[in-house]
């Protein structure tokens, strides 16, 4: 694992962390946790999500790409954002 | 009537209190939430961009036949005025809903019946079988059918009917095929990055399992007919767009209750200062104060004080009011709580 994808990892851990959970004791955040399914983010939540990741990677998120095979864990939106930067690293 | 509650320590910028989940507060008494707020400029910045990007969806979608726009009308002032909004301001044919929950004030109803004539909208309502309503509500407050992060923003009994409200609306979108769902969330209810967008198939059933659930749970699989099925999603040619507009545009309470009260609508005096068309709301505040240690509301009120929609004092006055004892009577009655079930009283809680 790279250090990018390291830190990426550790800014998306950190924001769920501090925003859904309100703690940060990094035992209660699993990489693989399904934030839908675990209840840790809802529906309004992934939303905010994705402003966070546009806001934070200055990248644009379409529609069609809030999937969640990519909003639904830590790892996966890492992979995602890391995607997104290498298809436009502008 | 004024609630008697003791001293609680609130954030010095906004209301939130530290019985809030997960808050804390710096030297100065501030919490993360204010800490973390945009400032203005980029409030701003984001509010026009959701607003550029709304009249371009609106212009897209003028043109076309048929209703250009769902909207869920409760019959409070904020969706009456967003209502306004559409019709009159954005020129766009609307049709209106409302999910009666059973406990819409005389009043409410009537605001809706004079309204919607006076506006000129198509008009439908909806009225689940109340034995399943009662079932799900009574489900809502005695058992741990939401996560916390669920309840910071509404009680049990209003998470559960947003979520009913949003099954029907979405799935009379999908069958009518219209482009456009729309609600009246204020500033404070919503935050301004869903204010506006699409959900794909894909994460719409990821929320739809999601929303469910719970309520599945509590009526052993009862709820299905209300939200859209699998080929609802299957054959829609395209999924409507999410808007609720007050979050991005001019938002005054004052200004949208006389734009109202132009076209005939009139405040309940049966609901407390948090709802202008719900008598479940206030015996929904009182349980969720009592179960989790602050009021429902005071998130959305901190959030309209943080975003200099309302000033500090006026939101705490609207937490200090208690509920009207004949109406958490009469909600009791017809829920068919029993007297063994009780709640402490409020105390510090808030």
């Amino acid at each position: 694992m790279s250090v990018q994808t390291t830190s990426v990892e550790a800014t998306i851990r950190r924001y769920i962390l501090e925003s859904f959970l309100f703690t940060d004791d990094e035992s209660q955040l699993p990489d693989d946790a399904s934030f839908l399914e675990e209840g840790i983010v809802d529906s309004t939540g992934v939303l905010e999500l994705v402003m966070f990741i546009e806001e934070t990677f200055d990248i644009s998120v379409e529609d069609e790409e809030i999937l969640p095979e990519n909003f639904d864990s830590v790892t996966q939106l890492a992979r995602y954002v890391h995607r997104k930067k290498e298809s436009d690293p502008t | 009537m004024e609630q008697q509650t003791k001293p609680v320590k609130r954030c010095t910028r906004c209301i939130l209190p530290e019985t809030f989940p997960g808050i804390h507060f710096d030297e100065a008494g501030t919490c993360q939430f204010c800490r973390r707020q945009p400032g203005p400029e980029k409030r701003t910045e984001r509010k026009a961009r959701l607003r550029a990007r709304f009249e371009e969806l609106v212009e897209q979608i003028r043109p076309r036949p048929g209703y250009h726009c769902l909207m869920a009308w409760s019959g409070g002032k904020d969706s009456t005025y967003t209502l306004w909004l559409l019709k009159k301001q954005f020129g766009l044919h609307v049709l209106a809903f409302t999910f009666d929950n059973g406990f819409i004030s005389p009043t409410a109803l009537k605001n809706i019946r004079v309204v919607a004539e006076n506006l000129g909208v198509d008009y439908i309502l909806t009225k689940p079988r109340f034995d399943l309503l009662r079932q799900l509500f009574v489900a809502s407050i005695q058992s741990d059918i939401y996560p916390p992060r669920a309840l910071e923003r509404a009680s049990g009994i209003c998470n559960t009917c947003m979520a009913l409200a949003k099954g029907i609306g979405l799935r009379l979108a999908l069958e009518r095929e219209i482009p456009l769902l729309a609600y009246g969330w204020s500033p404070g209810q919503a935050p301004l990055s869903s204010a506006l967008f699409r959900t794909n198939p894909s994460m719409l059933r990821t929320f739809l399992r999601a929303a469910m659930a719970p309520l599945q749970k509590a009526t052993d699989g009862k709820v299905q007919p209300y939200f859209p099925q699998e080929r609802h999603l299957e054959t829609a040619q395209e999924m409507p767009y999410n808007v609720s507009p007050l979050g991005f545009l001019e938002y005054d309470e004052a200004s949208a209750l006389r734009r109202i009260e132009g076209l005939g609508w009139q405040r309940p005096q049966d609901t407390d200062p948090n709802s202008t068309n719900c008598l479940l709301n206030s015996f929904a505040n009182q349980v969720h104060l009592e179960q989790m240690g602050y009021h429902p509301y005071v998130m959305e009120l901190a959030s309209l004080v943080r975003e200099g929609y309302m000033s500090r004092e006026e939101a705490l006055s609207r937490l200090k009011v208690a509920a009207s004892p004949e109406v958490v009577a009469a909600v009791r009655a017809k829920l068919r709580i029993p007297h063994r079930w009780r709640q402490q009283p409020p105390g510090d809680r808030q």
